[in-house]
């Protein structure tokens, strides 16, 4: 069992760094970006190209980072540049629309099938036992670099100067330009980092499965959307913690035998959450004010 | 008279079909603090915002020490030196109040170093250096008014735009929001100040324009428009009994 809830968490730390970024973006801006599920599937894809390229794996990693990150803030450039204020739902469509056709033109390219990934198999299947339970290393990298990158947006946002213009811009838009704080460049950063986690994060899962797929973003990304409800609409920490519960609770479901649950346990939380606390387990208003906490 | 610091010339704001502001021009000289009164719905926030680059001119044009701002967005005229501090204060609620003043200290270069400029901050205001780390949304409203006016300390600003301190205060803050006006008046400080409550903002001004339905009805020294009674009375609904 403590198997299952170390895969559980693994999986869960995927889901957060999908649900930060796509509540970071909501928490700070106001905004839906439904491209983000698939600027995640996408982060596989564009870790193909690196290995293939390159031959050195681990360098397919920041370098789907930046990859995630400029195609965030094309996303912001098409979808959401020419809408402020109240069209909001409007420009979340049109993020939908361009997420949809990511997923098209990356099936034009590669298919339809999955893709093998190749990595070392020091990675992938090697690893060791811990109090007689198996630890692969893609696990243990899976894990490091999904808390690592946790914990460096948690100092971004609590510490630095970025930071404190990103919550500025989270709190009024209208103050803080009149502070001298610019409005559109911070929105860039913060559809940057946002979309960078996303990429990550499925180049994360293309490592654990050993496949880049083009189904992710519609079955994997979109339990973060509802991760990220269950965790409270635009709070960081709820997203973190929501991804963690659920990736959990799947892994416990499978364990007991009711695995063909797997798939419903996200939804069926999400409901019974938003029923008892609309607001999410930690949401309460504005938005990114609990980061510090 | 020397170059003024800003000047608009028939300057028109429309929100949409509805006009707001009809040929307007106003200027405000190096030094001078100038106050801009007028009923609810005269066209006072809509010039405040034309001002600062929060809303676009229809037509007219406003010139910031001499050069044209017509297009400029609002973060680059405070970098450039303008400080708009809206209605409401536009204090960041949920950043505490040592990084309201770092944002407020970060947006141009400054003078003093940021300790000195944080200390002369808390030397006039005690209160703020109290709750330094406390959200600025914790403290009241008129505490709320001292730290948006404390930004024209941290790192002065050559033009001060102050949209109705006044506002939702007690009366006794309102003293106290008026008492750190005329400071950075007798400071030199270029200030432009708009106001309800006519006779406290003339009273701090060297000249006032009235407005009305987003014209200019009336201008000239605070002093004259202050003993007009008639225009007070038909044009701002003022008592003459009223206190400050």
């Amino acid at each position: 069992m403590t198997a299952q809830i170390l895969n559980g968490l693994i999986v869960g730390s995927m889901y957060a760094l999908v649900a930060i970024g796509f509540t970071l973006v909501l928490g700070v801006l106001d905004r839906l970006n439904f491209a983000h599920t698939e600027v995640f599937m996408f982060g596989a894809f564009a870790g193909l190209v690196a290995i293939d390229a390159g031959g050195i794996w681990w360098l397919a990693l920041p370098f789907v980072f930046v990859v995630g990150g400029l195609f965030g803030m094309a996303v912001e450039f098409i979808s959401f540049r020419r809408f402020e204020g109240d069209a909001r739902i409007t420009a979340a469509l049109s993020s939908l629309a361009v997420g949809l056709v990511l997923i098209d033109l990356t099936q034009k390219v590669w298919g339809t099938e999955p893709v093998g990934m190749t990595i070392p198999g020091y990675v992938t299947t090697a690893g060791f036992e811990l109090f007689g339970m198996r630890v692969v290393y893609v696990q243990l990298l899976i894990l490091g670099v999904t808390l690592a990158l946790m914990a460096s947006l948690h100092l971004l946002v609590s510490r630095t100067r970025m930071g404190r213009n990103i919550r500025a811009v989270a709190d009024s838009p209208a103050a803080a330009s009149l502070l001298g704080i610019d409005v559109r460049r911070v929105t860039q950063d913060v559809f940057f980092v946002s979309s960078a986690l996303a990429g990550v994060a499925g180049l994360l899962l293309a490592f654990r499965t050993g496949f880049a797929n083009t189904d992710v973003g519609l079955t994997f990304g979109l339990k973060a959307i509802a991760i990220m409800a269950i965790g409270g609409m635009g709070d960081l920490r709820g997203a973190v913690v929501g991804g963690l519960l659920i990736g959990v609770l799947e892994a416990l479901t499978f364990q007991f035998g009711v695995g063909k649950l797997g798939e419903l346990v996200v939804w069926v939380t999400m409901i019974l959450v938003l029923f008892v606390r609309p607001e999410g387990l930690f949401g309460g208003g504005v938005h990114v004010k609990d980061v510090r906490a | 008279m020397t170059a003024p610091v800003l000047e608009t010339r028939s300057l028109s704001v429309a929100y949409g079909p509805i006009r707001a502001l009809s040929g307007v021009s106003i200027r405000i000289a190096e030094g001078e603090t100038v106050a801009v009164v007028g009923a609810n719905g005269a066209g006072k926030t809509t010039l405040m915002k034309a001002l600062s680059g929060l809303l676009p001119a229809q037509s007219g044009e406003i010139a910031f020490q001499g050069r044209s701002i017509k297009g400029r967005g609002p973060h680059d005229l405070a970098r450039a030196g303008m400080l708009h501090v809206p209605e409401g204060r536009g204090t960041l609620g949920t950043l505490t109040v040592e990084e309201n003043l770092r944002i407020a200290y970060d947006v141009r270069p400054a003078r003093l170093g940021y300790d000195e400029a944080t200390a002369a901050v808390f030397a006039r205001f005690p209160r703020l250096a109290d709750r330094r780390r406390q959200r600025a949304s914790s403290m009241s409203g008129g505490e709320q008014q001292m730290l948006a006016l404390a930004r024209a300390i941290v790192n002065p600003p050559a033009m001060l735009l102050v949209d109705e301190p006044s506002l939702g205060l007690s009366p006794l803050m309102v003293k106290e929001a008026f008492n750190v006006l005329h400071e950075f008046r007798d400071r030199g400080t270029t200030m432009l100040v708009v106001e309800q409550n006519v006779r406290s903002a003339l009273r701090l001004a060297d000249r006032g324009y009235v407005l009305r339905q987003g014209e200019v009805i009336a201008s000239g020294p605070a002093a004259e428009l202050l003993a007009d009674d008639q225009l007070l009375n038909r044009y701002l609904g003022t008592r003459t009994k009223e206190g400050a």
